[in-house]
């Protein structure tokens, strides 16, 4: 990356934050946000006064200048957006990392803040209410809603029915995938999932939602918020809690990708891999490392069949074989690749891919819950559909 | 196996696909007289679906639409068993196919139920007038099995 600027450490998350993880919050996104905010400052031992630029999630209720208002920020000299949605945690600190190099801002806000039981369900989908007509306008949802595929759960039940059809992968394989972050959860005491075990009869014997996808293989629905404070380097190291350096981030798109928001990506030459196959091309290239030198990794799970697809798209599962790593214990604590050490969107808390950053850097940090002894290279992935974005953290020693 | 539908399940008619996008249109236009159209480029012949108006393989803007087999194949499926909308009360099944003469072009159809369906089945089109308009692409069995009805 030395060829466009970037340099690898040049920037560092300094503060990390997060509300508390309700299925009611009774406050309102604004507030959720600045309260994640502030625990990010408080985290970093700076003052809002410190902040010249906020990066927003584009489906985001709270914009930049709400929360410059809320928090008596005086100046912004950098805002923008990412998205579409879960796609955007790691590329919004990417582009922070781009704001500050240009030296366009020196302190960013990366945050994401939702009610997401109490208020917008996304696994409601997007019909509105009374809605009679799908589509049009460049959604090309007319090809989708009108014959029942309404919600991103049943497009990854197709998903997940064609990686069993061309891989015999199994629905136990999956249900491991659920539990592995549950166990996580459990020593979480911030977790939704806290103190509530999952047992593989539990899975199996929950209700089915959309065959093969159990209700367990669906992420959580939260109010809640987290946010991150990324600086120049120098300036993390003077920072409380010190620098978990920004060794490589990427954002990138596959041939053929499709247009629309969600379920045109079914159109796709397969749907069993994901557009996180060319960001780990992207990232690996980079970063200069591989998935051998990963000792820790965030894996976006809106549904166990994500992360299981991502395990083989980064490298880290041959193709076909994520469900056997998972099962395997590949993804435990003492696996191959500890994953979501917070417990992830299935059992911590689903902010749409920004806790996950925020649990990368404790594992930089040494400070998670479920930590894995001595970690020093901390990858998070925001995911699919229709493109994903990844960051790899490292420790600062 | 379900619970009987709930009277507003009864009176909700589906959503009805918007048919006059300037791209996506002619596709629902050939739906409405019973044939299942893509959209292709005119001068290179490549097929552009989802349709759109430019093509990308050789950057002509000469395109439109031809008619292909009303047949295809299962690629994949899942029975939806949670409700999220009242027009479509559970359970039923969402199937995606690979048109027989087109493998690369996917579309989805709507079949009630539970139906037996398998990687690779023969599934042929029929066509679903909408009562608030538009016509549907749907695809069943090629032996008939699977009902039409919702």
């Amino acid at each position: 990356m030395s060829k466009t600027g970037w340099q690898p450490g040049a920037c560092a998350i300094a503060g990390i934050g997060t509300t508390d993880f309700t299925r009611n919050s009774g406050r309102s996104d604004l507030s959720l946000a600045t309260q994640a905010v502030l625990a990010a400052l408080e985290d970093a031992g700076l003052d809002a006064s410190a902040i010249d630029g906020i990066i927003r999630c584009d489906m985001d209720l709270v914009r930049h200048n709400d929360l410059a208002e809320a928090l008596g920020i005086r100046q912004l000299t950098y805002w923008g957006e990412c998205g579409p949605g879960g796609v955007a945690p790691c590329a919004m600190v990417g582009q922070a990392v781009g704001a500050i190099l240009s030296g366009q801002a020196s302190t960013v806000v990366v945050f994401r803040a939702l009610n997401g039981r109490s208020g917008r369900r996304y696994g409601a989908g997007s019909t509105a209410a009374g809605q009679q007509l799908a589509g049009g306008n460049g959604s090309y949802d007319e090809f989708f809603l009108p014959h029942g595929l309404l919600t991103a759960g049943q497009m990854f039940a197709l998903m997940a029915r064609r990686h069993m059809i061309e891989y015999s992968s199994t629905q136990e394989q999956l249900g491991s995938i659920a539990i592995a972050c549950r166990d996580r959860a459990l020593v979480n005491p911030a977790a939704q999932m806290y103190g509530r075990p999952l047992a593989m009869t539990d899975y199996l014997s929950a209700r089915m939602i959309s065959e093969p996808l159990r209700l367990f293989d669906f992420c959580l629905e939260t109010d809640g918020a987290a946010a991150v404070v990324v600086t120049g380097t120098e300036r993390a190291r003077d920072c409380k809690n010190g620098a978990a350096l920004i060794h490589a981030v990427a954002q990138a798109s596959v041939p053929g990708t499709q247009p629309g928001v969600m379920f045109p990506v079914l159109m796709r030459d397969s749907i069993t891999a994901l557009s996180s196959r060319a960001v780990a091309d992207v990232l690996w290239s980079r970063s200069r490392l591989g998935p051998a030198d990963v000792d820790v990794a965030q894996l976006y799970d809106c549904f166990t069949i994500t992360l299981l697809l991502q395990l083989e798209d980064y490298g880290f599962a041959k193709r076909g074989e994520g469900g056997a790593f998972a099962a395997d214990g590949g993804i435990g604590l003492t696996g191959q690749l500890p994953c979501n050490t917070s417990g992830g969107h299935l059992s911590e808390a689903y902010i749409h891919g920004m806790n996950h950053v925020v649990e990368a850097v404790r594992q930089v940090r040494g400070t998670s819950t479920a930590q894995v002894p001595g970690a020093e290279v901390s990858l998070v992935t925001s995911a699919p559909p229709p493109a994903s974005s990844a960051l790899i953290l490292t420790a600062d020693r | 196996m379900s619970a009987a539908p709930g009277p507003d399940q009864l009176t909700l008619p589906p959503l009805a696909p918007v048919t006059d996008d300037p791209d996506t249109g002619g596709f629902f236009a050939a739906a409405a007289d019973g044939q299942v159209a893509l959209r292709y480029c005119t001068d290179c012949g490549g097929l552009l679906h989802l349709p759109r108006a430019y093509c990308s393989h050789c950057g002509s803007w000469n395109t439109g639409y031809r008619i292909v087999a009303p047949r295809a194949r299962v690629y994949s499926w899942t029975v939806v068993e949670h409700q999220i909308h009242p027009a479509y009360p559970v359970p039923y099944t969402v199937a995606l196919v690979e048109l027989a003469e087109e493998p690369t072009a996917r579309l989805v159809s709507f079949l009630p139920g539970r139906p037996e369906l398998y990687a690779g089945q023969e599934l042929h089109a029929w066509f679903e007038p909408l009562a608030d308009g538009g016509t549907l692409v749907q695809w069943r069995p090629a032996a008939g099995q699977g009902g039409e009805l919702r």
